[in-house]
């Protein structure tokens, strides 16, 4: 009872009244307290293009990296855009940003100092020193950007903490392969793709074999190999096509392919070529002959060598991918070996 | 006449549905603490139970799992019109961060069930919740019941 | 006869399908179908960076994003045999207590709305707004922090923030006791909540209960007291109850926030100068991290590469909850909404659970292939 006079009381009292009428959500709740962390802030202007906030964002969908059109004063300027369906708030791009002042900004970040910028980009460069010509264009060029590269013991080495994965460094290189862009993940898949390449290549080489035989000492023989489908059973693998594309330019670079051909119609059974050969790939049937077992082939040539009627040829191929993977053709070079015959 | 009531009615009465369809949890905590003192979500006519059966907006969560791809529109069908869809975080708009390689979700919500509004953020504050909801609710709903069927 | 509820139902906050038995108004048992929210979280973590993995461990779970990142970060500093420096490992405690406090303010919001006592539901909330905006003030975010780092924690606090802090705590405290009583010896409440739902320290054992869930049956064992950083700096007693009934439960939950506010002055009063963050090179190697979540215990194992993360799996609290709730509590409750109020008195969190790998018993056959490679 009592409580049925004390809400009466406080119902019938004016202020109440009033403030039942013009009940309303407190506009204080509207504010952001000081520290909170918003969507990142892009100042277009400081941009260095160089990705680290596309690689490091944990979102998929977040940020984007688009580039203005072309004027005719000026290049267009490159910057990020943040997709707000995407972003999370998480300031990993503020944190990672390597320039200074900050492309993006967004929130209180104290820490964002430099021993604290971890890359997690997807490719890794080195430097082969056997290659490299010590120009300093590298040098020069990082220096702008992150300053990665620094000379050592007369070597120059990049600094993996300290690079951004750019690639103004391999632009600027002006020794084909000196510099390399490694991806580190997909590495299995990278082993597939050219495990794939090598066999294409050499099946290839096998259907011609004939016409390889009667090479003169001298004459280059020439085949185009277009890429169709070789590109369809690499993106099988993986579906990733500047992938595909980089590792198939860096092995048809370094690629030397021996190839060994074998006259049976030359062959009399001397039987030299047996003792010889290391792997046992050769070996002497009294029905059918000398055979030779391709697979156990190691294509290190003492047959050749060794063989005194010439059944044995020996070839060296070498390769290079021109054009892109659509249009792109890898041109086959081969020629006879000039390795002096022992007998 | 009888349009102009039904739009008051419609517009002052809301019930919301809540359905998670595989997200991390925070925006349906986000949603829950709109029902508290301080951002009091049923001042405004807007009460939240997750009924589908008598929802006027359906708050989407989470990008859309194996399990809810046909569940989503099995509900969706079952709300009454006219009705509204409202994406709520990150996940419905793209799928966050578990649209990667190697995930089940089928994000974005969108290809399921048309979508109205959207709030972004991982997750959005209860503040942008509520001023996109009453930014959007109201009006959205009484237009859609004065479309002919 | 086989009443379902879910996986939207009015009384349910996620989806999970409850599949209880009953004679009349009677429960006899129930069973849960988990699975609607698999996101296959593992899988996406595998091949990356941990500045990308704890991004998504902190995303496994909503309420208790915290401990996931703390836990992750944790695991890496063993890998390296490292620590993080004492003042991050003070500001880790910092938000671990207010993460708690949040989180078991909701639970019991959400066991009250279960038990349709919406007065206390509003109250709990109204409770724990202050406690967001200091989460939101300390880390910069309400829900997902983006905080916890491996090798410390992002940002330093000045002591105007520690100052708002404590304040924040203070009237929290002066204000809590009401509501605690309210509960505590309120008649109708009691009728609802003592002796319903019941389970005994041998069943809490059998089920692998963990949490408030296991210490409100009789389990003494709570992962801070073994911890580190809890060892060493701070006054700390394991709570727990012998009752084992939905009562017992929330108390629990309540008497832990009291234990999280004063764990919170001592961080405050005796925090340490120092650096918040320092780097760690993490080898290759294996790892696991054994942490005190708001729900129970929490398991990180990582193995990595030095760089990605070769393998991950993660072992939540819920998942053995749940399965306790099922098998233990929910046997020959008198009614219906009485199942509800006690499935929600387990504190559920669906979105901690869903990572199992199904497999059929008889064919052995993966049904829900986790690792699934294609995409």
């Amino acid at each position: 009872m009592s409580s049925v006079i004390w809400y009466l009381y406080e119902f019938a009292r004016k202020s109440w009244a009033e403030k039942f009428a013009a009940a309303k959500t407190d506009p204080e709740i509207m504010e952001t307290p000081s520290r909170f962390r918003d969507f990142p802030e892009v100042r277009k202007e400081y941009c260095i293009a160089c990705g680290a906030c596309t690689a490091a964002c944990p979102a998929p969908m977040a940020i984007k990296l688009i580039r203005s059109s072309d004027s005719a004063e000026e290049e267009g300027a490159t910057y990020p855009v943040i997709n707000h369906r995407g972003c999370i708030r998480c300031g990993f791009c503020a944190e990672v940003c390597p320039t200074d002042p900050k492309t993006i900004l967004c929130g209180e970040n104290h820490l964002i100092r430099e021993e604290f910028t971890i890359l997690p980009v997807d490719k890794m460069f080195i430097i082969d020193d056997y290659l490299c010509i010590r120009c300093k264009k590298c040098l020069k060029t990082c220096s702008q950007v992150a300053g990665a590269i620094s000379e050592v013991d007369n070597k120059f080495v990049i600094d993996q903490s300290k690079c951004i994965g750019c690639g103004d460094c391999i632009k600027n290189c002006p020794v084909k392969g000196a510099i390399k862009g490694i991806y580190i993940n997909h590495v299995e898949e990278q082993k597939d793709i050219i495990n794939l390449v090598v066999d294409t290549l050499e099946s290839r080489i096998e259907e011609d074999q004939e016409k390889i035989k009667k090479l003169e000492p001298e004459e280059v023989y020439k085949i185009d190999l277009p890429m169709d489908d070789l590109v369809k059973k690499a993106r099988e693998i993986i579906r990733n096509d500047e992938i595909i594309q980089d590792t198939i330019e860096k092995i048809t670079d370094r690629l030397k392919m021996r190839i060994l051909t074998w006259d049976d119609e030359k062959c009399n059974n001397c039987r030299l070529c047996v003792d010889d050969c290391p792997s046992g790939a050769i070996t002497y049937d009294e029905e059918k002959g000398v055979q030779r077992n391709p697979d156990k082939c190691l294509r290190c040539s003492i047959c050749y060598q060794t063989c005194p009627f010439g059944v044995a040829g020996f070839y060296v191929a070498r390769f290079l991918f021109s054009g892109t993977l659509k249009d792109g053709v890898i041109h086959i070079t081969l020629k006879p070996s000039q390795l002096p015959i022992r007998s | 006449m009888l349009d102009a009531l039904k739009d008051v009615i419609r517009k002052s009465s809301i019930h919301v549905c809540l359905i998670n369809t595989g997200g991390c949890n925070g925006c349906d905590i986000e949603v829950v603490a709109l029902l508290s003192p301080r951002y009091d979500l049923e001042q405004y006519g807007i009460y939240v139970h997750n009924n589908p059966r008598e929802a006027d907006v359906i708050l989407v969560t989470g990008a859309v799992t194996e399990q809810w791809r046909e569940k989503l529109q099995r509900i969706y069908s079952k709300a009454p019109e006219p009705k509204i869809v409202v994406a709520i975080g990150n996940c419905p708009l793209s799928g966050d961060v578990f649209n990667q390689e190697g995930s089940s979700v089928y994000a974005p919500v969108s290809d399921f069930i048309p979508v109205d509004a959207e709030i972004p953020g991982c997750p959005p504050r209860p503040s942008e919740i509520l001023a996109a909801i009453l930014g959007v609710g109201p009006d959205a709903i009484a237009a859609k019941g004065r479309q002919k069927p | 006869m086989i009443l379902p509820l879910g996986p939207i139902h009015p009384g349910l906050k996620e989806p999970i399908r409850l599949k209880l038995k009953t004679r009349g108004e009677k429960v006899l048992s129930a069973e849960i179908d988990y699975g609607y929210v698999h996101r296959g979280i593992e899988r996406v973590m595998e091949g990356k960076t941990w500045q990308k993995g704890i991004y998504l461990s902190e995303r496994v779970c909503g309420i208790c994003s915290y401990i996931h990142t703390q836990t992750f970060a944790e695991t890496f500093e063993k890998i390296a045999g490292e620590r993080a420096p004492i003042r991050a490992q003070f500001l880790r405690v910092l938000t671990n207590e207010l993460d708690r406090i949040q989180s078991h303010l909701i639970a019991n919001s959400t066991f009250f709305k279960a038990m349709e006592h919406e007065t206390l539901f509003v109250y709990m909330l109204h409770l724990r707004e202050p406690v967001m905006d200091a989460i939101e003030l300390l880390t910069g975010n309400r829900v997902n922090m983006g905080w916890n780092v491996v090798g410390g924690v992002k940002m330093d606090v000045n002591q105007s923030h520690l100052d708002s802090i404590m304040k924040i705590m203070m009237d929290l405290e002066s204000e809590y006791d009401k509501y605690v009583e309210m509960f505590e010896h309120g008649p109708l409440l009691g009728l609802r909540s003592r002796d319903v739902g019941k389970m005994t320290r041998d069943d809490a054992i059998k089920a692998r209960a963990v949490g408030p869930v296991g210490r409100a049956s009789g389990l003494k064992h709570d992962l801070r007291e073994k911890h580190h950083t809890y060892h060493d700096n701070f006054d700390f007693k394991v709570i727990w109850r012998k009752e084992g009934d939905n009562y017992a439960r929330t108390m629990n939950r309540f008497d832990e926030i009291t234990q999280s506010i004063r764990l919170i002055k001592q961080v405050i009063e005796n925090i340490p100068p120092g650096e918040v963050r320092k780097k760690i090179n993490i080898p290759a190697g294996y790892g696991d991290w054994r942490n005190e979540a708001p729900r129970g215990e929490v398991t990180y194992m990582i193995e990595t590469n030095g760089n990605l993360i070769n393998n991950v799996s993660i072992r939540t609290p819920s998942i053995m909850n749940i399965d306790a709730c099922a098998k233990y509590m929910l046997k020959d409750v008198a009614t219906v909404p009485d199942a509800l109020a006690t499935y929600a008195s387990v504190d559920p969190c669906i979105a901690c659970t869903e990572r199992s790998v199904i497999i059929d018993d008889e064919s052995q056959e993966l049904l829900e292939r986790q690792n699934k490679k294609e995409e």
